[in-house]
């Protein structure tokens, strides 16, 4: 049963992904993206991350979706129809480096043992939010002051020139 | 093979299709999009060797993988506006500079 649903997501996921790299419109490729973005909430689900599949879905396919389309909307719409589509030697080339990497990389990856298992946990939220606030609690603390900087850089960038 | 090795070759596929799309698109808002799906599947990769070793700590670097992507698409799209804003945009190949 779970190799079922894994079968159908990773099919889900790997055509989302396609089509977002290559599809000519970019709002297209925005909702490609957005399509990937929801298959990826259900692997993490499979895998028992219930937490993170939220999170996912909230901060992915809520806000930084929007975001593009806002930002495209934006932006004059013959701006961004001059240079759409991808360039067709680079995907030439890139396409057997891609391929090449993924063959070395699944090989090394099937033929290895992962480390052993340590542990189950019963209570996924619980117990991540228990390790989040007491081995991590300094670098979450300075993820909140990246996001500070993060947001007065975008506006000091977006900000028009007087 | 197990279901967490799947997953693991699965978000590896991800993260080179996204490498993919970083070399091959021409409209710089497209190279974001691409950049995202890198960083999903970094996070798919974190997932699923999480729950091979039944740990946390993995899903929360990938709690800070979203953050960070977070803060870029902020930074990312700001750049990418004036970008556009400035002069005559002319596309991800003739962008060689950002000072004016």
């Amino acid at each position: 049963m779970e190799w079922v649903i894994f079968g159908f997501l990773s099919a889900w996921l790997l055509v989302s992904v396609v089509g977002a790299v290559l599809v000519k419109n970019p709002v297209h490729s925005i909702l490609f993206f957005l399509s990937s973005v929801l298959a990826v909430a259900g692997v993490f689900l499979l895998l028992g991350a219930e937490l993170l599949a939220g999170l996912q879905l909230i901060i992915y396919a809520v806000a930084i979706v929007v975001f593009y389309v806002l930002v495209i909307t934006t932006i004059p719409w013959e701006k961004v129809k001059r240079f759409e589509g991808v360039y067709k030697r680079e995907l030439l080339f890139g396409l057997p480096v891609v391929f090449v990497l993924f063959s070395l990389i699944a090989f090394t990856v099937a033929r290895g043992d992962l480390a052993e298992p340590i542990g189950a946990i019963e209570d996924n939220v619980r117990e991540v939010g228990r390790t989040l606030f007491t081995s991590y609690l300094f670098p979450f603390e300075v993820a909140s002051v990246i996001l500070l900087v993060a947001m007065i850089g975008a506006i000091l960038l977006g900000r028009k020139e007087g | 093979m197990s279901l967490e090795k799947a997953c693991l070759l699965l978000g590896i596929l991800v993260f080179l299709l996204g490498l993919l799309g970083v070399m091959v698109r021409k409209n710089l808002i497209t190279i974001l999009v691409s950049t995202e799906i890198m960083l999903n599947g970094v996070n798919l990769v974190l997932v699923s060797v999480d729950s091979h070793l039944g740990r946390v700590d993995g899903q929360i670097f990938a709690l800070f993988v979203l953050t960070v992507a977070a803060a870029e698409v902020a930074v990312g799209l700001g750049l990418i506006v004036s970008l556009f804003r400035l002069r005559g945009y002319e596309g991800s190949s003739e962008t060689v500079h950002l000072r004016d």
